[in-house]
């Protein structure tokens, strides 16, 4: 074990960097790859999503797609972003035919600047955007420890996609 | 050679793996393995879950020899070793006191545990059996989430990764020749110092208000982020709460477990605990 602290401790030490941490891990074609056999064909589906009905934020947009093998559906694919305090989650859910979850991989993470978040104005910051925009990262961060990241958004956003599944994919001929 | 990085949430929050150096296919096939390893730590020690070895253990009648995972023993195992070393400060069998503050949800459970049991009323008799002598409720909270970090780094090993690096919401281990710059957070969220780890672990407890000394049962001092590194993540995890709970005082509990902290408050900046002479 060998550990090296980059910082001289002492008064004054506090804080190095206001660098936002983002890690992108797959890419939406990578997710659908890994979670359906190859020859797999993904059907966008546009479904009219009541959100109220299904206590969703309003202006929630899951993709949705229908995965087809020659003409049966074998499962759905959902890609959707959550938002919590100071973060933002996309990630990609599959089911089988029969609703039960195969996978659930996280697409990319991005945080905010360190402790300097005014919520609205950070929220903003990724309205629009996609994994190819730059919202000031620090490709240096890899790694952090410190205060737990939360996956309790995520764990609600998978909840939604469930119940979208529930009432309105699966009722669907 | 590529890196290959996933995460996914588990523990209740987000897991990162990564191999570096491994043919795609094979490190994801070793990824997908060590999820799964993850996976099964989490449902074995979960103390909200009704089918975990903990609920077991909350269901059965006091003075059984109850048989558990050997993984949940092996936890249990060092749990203890911890409590002792730190003479109760780090307590895995003070859950009921965080049920009663709300910290916990109430599990279920067919008895209404002692107020006055304590680490020293678990028996490990065997690695995969523990007999409670009093009614208590165990919490892992503090040093699983570390355990689990430890098992996906053995189970990438043993799918030929060498050079590894995973991270379970900042309980972090790293492998091989990696040499792995960590940002640490303090309790304000703000990234407040970095470090340089290679084949070892670090864990960071921030606290804002929660953490317990487990056997005065007082509030640790607010706004105090603490950081240890140690040979392996569930010590780091565990010892965290040590310091937090202890200071300096923790000073011989950590040179016994080879581990080394560092504390931060808003006022003083960070601070390396003075090792023992």
């Amino acid at each position: 074990m060998q550990v090296r602290w980059l910082l001289s401790a002492g008064v004054g030490a506090t804080v190095v960097a206001q660098a936002a941490y983002a890690v992108q891990y797959m890419t939406v074609e990578q997710a659908q790859q890994a979670a359906f056999a190859q020859g797999s064909r993904f059907v966008p589906v546009a479904a009219t999503i009541d959100t109220s009905a299904l206590g969703a934020p309003s202006g929630w947009m899951p993709l949705v797609w229908r995965v087809q093998r020659d003409a049966e559906t074998i499962g759905w694919f959902f890609e959707d972003a959550v938002i919590g305090k100071s973060e933002l989650i996309t990630y990609a859910l599959a089911l089988d035919a029969s609703g039960k979850v195969t996978s659930l991989e996280v697409l990319e993470y991005r945080e905010s600047h360190g402790g300097e978040v005014r919520l609205a104005g950070w929220r903003n910051q990724f309205t629009g955007k996609t994994a190819a925009d730059a919202v000031a990262l620090d490709r240096d961060i890899r790694n952090i420890s410190g205060a737990t990241l939360s996956c309790r958004h995520l764990t609600e956003g998978v909840h939604r996609l469930l119940q979208l599944y529930t009432h309105v994919l699966a009722a669907k001929p | 050679m590529s890196s290959v990085r996933r995460a996914r949430p588990w523990l209740g929050t987000l897991v990162d793996i990564r191999v570096d150096g491994m043919e795609s296919t094979s490190a994801l096939r070793a990824i997908d393995a060590a999820f799964a390893e993850v996976a099964m730590v989490h449902r074995l020690m979960s103390f909200h879950s009704d089918d975990s070895d903990l609920a077991r253990l909350h269901n059965a009648r006091t003075g059984t020899c109850v048989r558990v995972n050997a993984r949940t023993g092996e936890v249990l195992d060092w749990a203890l070793r911890v409590a002792a070393a730190s003479d109760g400060a780090f307590d895995p069998a003070v859950a009921a006191a965080q049920v009663a503050r709300g910290a916990l949800p109430v599990p279920r459970s067919t008895f209404v545990p002692d107020a006055d049991a304590s680490w020293r009323d678990i028996e490990l008799p065997g690695g995969e059996h523990v007999r409670l002598r009093r009614p208590l409720w165990i919490d892992l909270g503090g040093i699983a989430k570390g355990y689990a970090v430890d098992r996906a780094i053995e189970v990438l090993r043993a799918h030929g990764a060498i050079d590894a690096c995973v991270n379970a919401g900042g309980d972090l281990r790293v492998a091989g020749a990696l040499v792995e710059r960590v940002h640490v957070r303090d309790a304000r969220g703000g990234i407040a110092a970095e470090l340089e780890l290679s084949d070892g672990a670090v864990a960071t407890s921030g606290c804002a208000s929660a953490h317990r000394d487990g056997a005065s049962r007082r509030a640790a001092e607010p706004e105090i982020t603490v950081s240890v590194v140690a040979p392996r993540c569930m010590v780091a995890d565990a010892l965290t709460k040590v310091v937090l709970a202890r200071g300096d005082a923790a000073r011989a509990v950590l040179a016994g477990f080879a581990a080394q902290a560092w504390t931060h408050r808003a006022a003083h900046g960070w601070r390396q605990l003075d090792r023992v002479a």
